[in-house]
């Protein structure tokens, strides 16, 4: 009779972990016993996982006797199957039914996985993880980076041989009742592995004039991946920084630009105020200075340095520090006037 | 305990066990005094073989053997088979089996016992040795043809089929 389902069958001791605890979880799973990079998974992994859950997971008793499994892939070396049979073999050395043999279809095909079918092309490396690393003067970090796994399909045919319909139906059932949801996992280096049941086929031998047993092969599909240890790739992270940058060699400065602009061309007014008709300058520059007109001016007598150089001379050549000196006559002696020069540095 | 022994009767107005032991001396007279075909068997140590736990299998030259034994059989080489190798279209002329036929009485006195998967070696010239795998131990061997006239079986006849020299070339 089934119990009620509120009542526990067994009472679990250790907390069964959800949510991010899980996850966490079967990260650790993958990293366990190892460095900080997944274990590598290889054909001969997958084969083993599949050997093990034929082993734990379709276990078979019937009247208190465990139905052997022969927990190896028969290859070539014939005697290797001697050595696993040996413990139910009869007197002549041949195997002794009831047993379950795994035989591995040898072809793998690439994968039908969803997830890993064609996405990442060209084996690229992915950010895995980062470890701390110490040389004794420096501390910094490796970087951990792995390729997408190959998704793989391999085909076994897991076999029933015995003598007894009662067997068989023990098996069928453990291996329906497992695969109710069409798929099981397998439990391989830390990843779970889908394991779906494609077939039930009966190759019993029922021939009137032969030895009769019974042979149900069931096909499974394993829907696994490989991963190569070879193609992770560990790599020093940044620990130091040097930054460089380029500068111009020239050591001159650049010419600063004047405020207010300084031409070498200027204009030069010189003016006579009032009744004055005489002006002295000492000037600071070389220069020529050009008459361009004059205003209320008759006439005009140019000394420099108390030289006498010409009346009414329309181009001046003065010498730094030379004292101009310019009398005037006015056409009308009341009034202002003035002689307009441009004064050209020299 | 020693296993009951229920004494054979059959054909005994004619025949019993000295008979029996004396066509048996005689054949073996025969087999190894004129005849003297000699093969050598590498039995593997199942014990000390290295074995990965998935396949069973050794890496090239991991199988050990027990110190090989020289004995004396009825040898037939059969003729090679020019075929393809499997569906790779090269073609090779496929050595043929070797069947041996050896009394019980030779092995029991060597005290060895010639199991699936063991190695025997025929010299088939002066320096040429050729390599064979046991495929069919020759167990149960109690049909007519392998008893003395329904009296009892007296010998054995296996079935080897030839090794490359990459599996195994002697020790």
């Amino acid at each position: 009779m089934g119990l009620p389902k509120k009542i526990k069958k067994y009472l679990p001791l250790v907390p069964e972990k959800v949510g991010f605890q899980r996850r966490e979880q079967l990260l650790e799973y993958i990293q366990e016993d190892g460095t900080y990079l997944p274990k590598g998974v290889e054909h001969s992994d997958l084969d083993r996982g599949m050997l093990d859950f034929v082993r734990d997971e379709l276990k078979v008793v019937v009247d208190g006797k465990i139905i052997p499994p022969v927990d190896l892939i028969i290859t070539t070396q014939n005697w290797a199957q001697f050595t696993q049979t040996w413990k139910f073999e009869d007197l002549n050395g041949n195997p002794n039914p009831p047993f379950i043999t795994t035989v591995r279809q040898p072809e793998v095909k690439y994968g039908s996985t969803p997830s890993l079918q064609y996405t990442i092309p060209n084996r690229r490396q992915f950010y895995y993880a980062k470890v701390p690393t110490w040389d004794g003067q420096r501390k910094g970090v490796d970087v951990y980076k792995i390729p997408q796994p190959v998704p793989v399909d391999i085909t076994y045919n897991v076999k029933i041989i015995c003598n007894r319909m009662r067997e068989l139906n023990e098996f069928n059932k453990i291996i329906l009742q497992k695969f109710s949801s069409r798929q099981a996992y397998t439990f391989i280096k830390g990843h779970y592995i889908p394991v779906i049941l494609n077939n039930i086929s009966d190759e019993s031998v029922l021939d009137i004039d032969k030895r009769k047993f019974y042979i149900q092969n069931y096909e499974f599909l394993m829907m696994g991946f490989l991963m190569d240890e070879d193609e992770f790739e560990v790599s020093p992270g940044i620990s130091r920084a040097l930054t460089m940058f380029e500068v111009s060699t020239r050591t001159t400065n650049r010419k600063a630009e004047s405020y207010p602009p300084s031409p070498n061309e200027f204009e030069l007014d010189i003016k006579f105020i009032g009744n004055n008709t005489e002006t002295n300058e000492l000037l600071s520059y070389t220069a020529n200075l050009t008459v361009t007109r004059t205003v209320n001016i008759d006439s005009y007598s140019v000394y420099i340095n108390n030289n006498y150089v010409g009346d009414d001379i329309s181009k001046i050549q003065i010498n730094t520090n030379d004292l101009l000196k310019i009398n005037v006559v006015k056409t009308n002696p009341s009034s202002d006037a003035v002689i307009y020069t441009t004064a050209k540095l020299l | 305990m020693t296993p009951r022994k229920v004494p054979i009767t059959r054909l005994n107005k004619f025949f019993a066990e000295e008979d029996f032991a004396l066509e048996i001396a005689m054949g073996q007279e025969w087999l190894n005094g004129d005849m003297n075909f000699t093969l050598v068997l590498y039995s593997v140590d199942q014990q000390r073989t290295i074995k990965d736990d998935v396949y069973g299998e050794v890496s090239s030259n991991g199988v050990q053997f027990k110190a090989p034994v020289e004995f004396r059989a009825s040898v037939r080489i059969e003729e090679p088979a020019n075929n393809f190798l499997g569906g790779s279209r090269i073609v090779q002329n496929e050595p043929g089996n070797l069947v041996f036929s050896v009394y019980e009485n030779e092995l029991e006195t060597l005290s060895v016992n010639i199991k699936l998967g063991d190695y025997i070696g025929y010299m088939i010239n002066e320096s040429e040795v050729k390599y064979y795998s046991v495929v069919n131990a020759a167990q149960p061997n109690y049909d007519n043809k392998h008893t003395y006239g329904g009296y009892k079986s007296f010998y054995f006849t296996y079935i080897a089929t030839p090794v490359s020299t990459d599996e195994f070339n002697g020790i």
